[in-house]
């Protein structure tokens, strides 16, 4: 599994089978996923025919001013409800109304955390789309220390990711991962431009504030052309971008395991090679003396 | 003239591999004349006498054997225990992670390697401590064959982990990006 789902696999198996259920069952789940976001998974007041779920997201209160609670009423519509205490999204569903299609409701369900970051890839778009840019650039917290920084222009749209690296031989790891995704443009011409730079932030990040620096923060800028961001191919981009930071830290750490598997396997052949230095008399001997006593 | 001098390069290394092998397998072979030896410190104990180095006339004079100035081996002996520790080519940044990776794993499992030293020398990658008891369980000849293989194994194994972590960021930038459309 190289690239990752865009929705969350626990909400979509645990909707799927309540919503499918022959009888209305009881459900108590409590899910997390990347990026700071927990899910909970409840029957309101102890009525099994309706379930709610309620999420909160780091990323929320960045969003608000992007129009995430507009999106999310077209997405979500009458399942939209007021937020739990506690929360910051809740959706609410009555088992006896769902439409037929179960498992597409499921599925839109376990979407919340892409769709709310599609409230603010959306509005950039569109402003690149209609190309009358703002000179503001989003901010979006998503991670402890690391935010993503959207702005576009006439003719595209910058998004650059910040990201700490807290074990140094990630740094470097990192560097090798980043550079293959700044040469891969040359093969696939329709990609979107990657840079990186460490340390430093860009340019256009001069003047924002809170931006972290580091030898260990490494920034990461996609530029997205109007063929990424236009309507029909907008939803695949967001899919892809908004996970980007996970992606990139995911194989970076499936590499390191690889790295350590090898290790291992190489470590017990050369404890074999030199268990060859012992003499094999010695083990005869054992056994004659085994046998006697 | 760029692939011409990594060329050059590549056949000068290849050329000095050999005798850089040779010269220290027939070094090991000489210092791996061990006998069991007392401490002439303190009564009845036997320590190796190439980490105390507190009787000089016990001890032998250092070798080392270097390839570049980067790969280097140093042979320490005694009369009852011989210190080898060898400096590994580390070409750039990842090298060195990956060197210092796999080094660490092994010293960690020092007490199952029997001559691994759990701490390399200053200025070393990694250090074997061969005493008289590992003489005496285990046949000299194997041992140096052990050494030497190690040597080489190390150097394909970096090399080796270095181009499956280049040829993993490659597929996993090409799986990402391809996805645009």
């Amino acid at each position: 599994m190289i690239l990752l789902e865009e929705n969350n696999l626990v909400i979509f198996e645990t909707l799927k089978a309540k919503f499918s259920a022959a009888k209305p069952e009881s459900v108590a789940v409590v899910a997390i996923d990347f990026d700071g976001v927990k899910y909970n998974i409840t029957n309101p007041g102890q009525d099994k025919g309706v379930i709610t779920l309620s999420a909160s997201m780091r990323i929320y209160s960045d969003l608000v001013a992007h129009g995430v609670v507009e999106l999310l009423k077209r997405e979500y519509g009458d399942y939209l409800v007021e937020p739990e205490d506690g929360y910051d999204v809740t959706l609410r569903y009555e088992l006896a109304s769902l439409p037929e299609d179960k498992e597409a409701v499921a599925k839109k369900a376990s979407l919340l955390k892409r769709n709310c970051f599609a409230a603010v890839f959306e509005k950039y778009f569109k402003m690149q789309e209609e190309e009358s840019p703002s000179s503001e650039m989003a901010t979006v917290h998503y991670h402890e220390e690391e935010a993503m920084y959207i702005a576009a222009q006439s003719d595209r749209v910058t998004i650059i990711f910040s990201t700490v690296f807290k074990d140094p031989d990630d740094v470097i790891i990192g560097k090798v991962f980043l550079q293959e995704f700044k040469d891969a443009r040359k093969a696939h011409q329709q990609a979107p431009q990657v840079l990186f730079s460490y340390g430093e932030a860009p340019r256009e990040l001069a003047g924002v504030k809170g931006v972290l620096s580091g030898d260990n923060v490494g920034f990461v800028t996609f530029v997205l052309f109007p063929r990424h961001t236009n309507p029909a191919n907008r939803e695949n981009t967001i899919n892809l971008i908004h996970q980007f930071r996970t992606y990139l830290h995911y194989h970076i750490k499936c590499s390191k395991a690889y790295l350590h598997q090898r290790m291992r396997s190489k470590t017990s052949t050369f404890l074999k090679v030199l268990n060859r230095a012992k003499p094999e008399a010695m083990t005869d001997k054992d056994k004659k003396f085994g046998k006697r006593g | 003239f760029f692939s011409f001098s990594r060329l050059f390069e590549d056949l000068t290394m290849a050329a000095t591999l050999k005798p850089y092998l040779n010269a220290v397998r027939t070094t090991l072979e000489a210092a791996m004349c061990l006998e069991n030896f007392y401490s002439q410190r303190v009564e009845r104990h036997l320590k190796p006498e190439v980490e105390i180095r507190s009787s000089k006339e016990v001890l032998f004079a250092p070798l080392e054997i270097c390839r570049n100035d980067r790969e280097k081996v140093l042979i320490e002996g005694s009369i009852n225990s011989l210190r080898m520790s060898i400096a590994i080519k580390q070409a750039d940044e990842i090298e060195k992670i990956l060197c210092h990776k796999f080094m660490r794993f092994m010293m960690m499992r020092a007490e199952n390697f029997f001559i691994l030293r759990r701490k390399p020398l200053e200025g070393y990658d990694i250090s074997f401590l061969i005493t008289n008891y590992h003489t005496e369980q285990m046949y000299k000849h194997k041992l140096i064959d052990f050494i030497m293989e190690f040597m080489t194994e190390i150097d394909k194994e970096i090399s080796e982990m270095k181009l499956c972590l280049n040829g993993r960021g490659r597929v996993c930038a090409v799986e990402y990006l391809k996805m645009f459309n």
